[in-house]
């Protein structure tokens, strides 16, 4: 018997992804040279599989604040914020964020899977309710795990299903947090976030919107679907992420509710770890000053969106989201087709991502495209004209 | 079998017609993960057919203790009797 005897079902799973080749799982990227096209296999590709939503991973005023930063506070904070002190860009940050909402505070924490960690485990306790859609991101069903709340799980964006869960709580629904986020990274798809809101509030439960996917693409100033939706002033707290539109790891927690301060002092994703690196906070900074300016980069980013989902729809693909956005879920009949999908694509100098079960809802087998501000007209043409290779071949 | 142990038979028997249709025949000491193959994915929409199908809130923490479907009718019972009172 050994320790590692578990793990055989999952190195079975991806050696039926191929043994040979590019490696459709932890693909390696060798080089990068924009944000938007990168080096695999030994070839140069667009990179339409990464979250780089507003390109702004390698824009020079970003990498600038970031040079600054690490030349004078150097590469790490070297410990947490609780207990080895606590940077005042960390702060400004926090400041900044809870300032695009018109909230009062902001949390910061070291990446997008703690912010959801440390703020569900610690929002909803041991006599506490939490309610989860069932399309839920990994970190939030950890959060869950890692937390003492009950959780109760509802059908994927089906607000009359929550309803009944709500419901049968009775007048502990005021002690339920209920889970939602603004876009599905595995189909693409949005919550009916109004629907959503009108229940939580007839039973007057606590929502949490999860923007990771969401937040710099949706929204006259980025802030993600609430803003979009006109529905920021009904929303308790919303999570976001530093590694997808504003370009470097990390996550937050913003609220209107004050008290969100308190959590600093309960969250342990919060306390027990090392604060960002200065140069990430200082690049965050600047990202973000550009996401909530950046209306010409999410009219670029949403030019391509509508460019890829009409051509998609001509060549007739079935996709896991009928609203256009920044991922396109291309649903495929099997584990075959979608890796023979996923090697065409990248023989044309396209890498997307391949999502097969357990990973998907529903057991549907994808190919999942990330489109970006940073992608040229030229390189839509080419993922495109990459797509229409795959047609004719099939 | 009481009339409630059979309620939540026909449930569990209901909900895998509904959400697992390719299983033919129901053995419910079997083990829905390493015998019947499923997934973390499928038990959870099995475990909300359930839900829907006796009105009932199963936690998530009950599936992570439950292997076979008699013993995810074991911890349904009580649930439904605190639901009913």
């Amino acid at each position: 018997m050994s320790l590692f005897d578990k793990f055989a079902p999952l190195a079975a799973a991806r050696a039926d992804l191929g043994a040979h080749g590019t490696p459709p799982v932890a693909t390696p990227i060798e080089d990068i040279i924009s944000a938007a096209e990168g080096v695999i296999g030994g070839r140069r590709v667009i990179l339409a599989g990464t979250n780089n939503y507003l390109g702004l991973t390698l824009e020079p005023e970003v990498i600038a604040s970031a040079r600054e930063s690490l030349e004078h506070f150097g590469t790490g904070t070297t410990g947490s914020r609780m207990a080895n002190g606590s940077y005042h860009a960390h702060a400004s940050l926090e400041r900044e964020l809870a300032a695009a909402y018109g909230w009062p505070s902001a949390m910061v924490f070291s990446t997008g899977y703690q912010a959801n960690l440390g703020s569900i485990a610690t929002l909803a306790g041991k006599d506490d309710f939490l309610l989860l859609d069932s399309d839920s991101h990994a970190s939030i069903y950890d959060g869950a795990r890692l937390g003492a709340a009950q959780t109760i799980v509802f059908r994927h964006n089906d607000p009359a299903n929550l309803d009944r869960r709500l419901t049968r709580l009775g007048s502990d629904a005021s002690r339920a947090l209920i889970v939602v986020e603004g876009l599905y990274s595995m189909l693409g798809d949005q919550p009916p976030l109004a629907d959503f809101v009108e229940v939580k509030r007839r039973h007057g439960a606590w929502l949490l919107l999860d923007e990771a996917h969401s937040f710099g693409v949706f929204g006259a100033t980025g802030l993600g679907l609430a803003e979009a939706h006109g529905l920021l002033d009904d929303v308790d707290f919303v999570v976001g992420t530093f590694s997808k539109s504003l370009g470097g790891i990390g996550g937050f927690c913003a609220s209107p509710h004050a008290e969100l301060e308190l959590m600093r002092l309960a969250s342990r994703p919060y306390i027990f770890t090392a604060s960002p690196s200065p140069a990430v906070i200082a690049a965050t900074r600047t990202a973000l000053a550009r996401v909530v300016a950046g209306s010409g980069l999410r009219q670029r980013l949403w030019n391509n969106i509508d460019k890829l989902y009409d051509a998609l729809d001509s060549f007739g693909y079935r996709l896991g989201s009928d609203k256009p956005g920044p991922v396109a879920a291309i649903i495929l009949p099997d584990r075959e087709s979608a890796l023979a999908h996923w090697r065409g694509l990248l023989e044309n100098g396209v890498y997307a991502n391949l999502m097969v079960p357990p990973a998907t809802p529903k057991g549907l087998n994808l190919l999942r495209i990330s489109l970006s501000a940073a992608h040229t007209p030229e390189h839509m043409d080419r993922i495109i004209q990459a797509f229409g290779q795959l047609q004719k071949a099939a | 079998m009481t009339n409630e142990t059979a309620r939540v038979e026909q449930a569990i028997r209901n909900a895998v017609e509904t959400a697992l249709p390719q299983i033919r025949e129901i053995d419910f000491d079997a083990a829905l993960t390493s015998d019947v193959g499923l997934d973390s994915v499928q038990v959870m929409d099995l475990v909300m057919e359930i839900e829907d199908e006796l009105d009932i809130s199963v936690p998530v923490e009950v599936l992570a203790e439950v292997q076979t479907l008699n013993q995810l009718a074991t911890r349904l019972q009580p649930i439904l009797e605190r639901t009913a009172r």
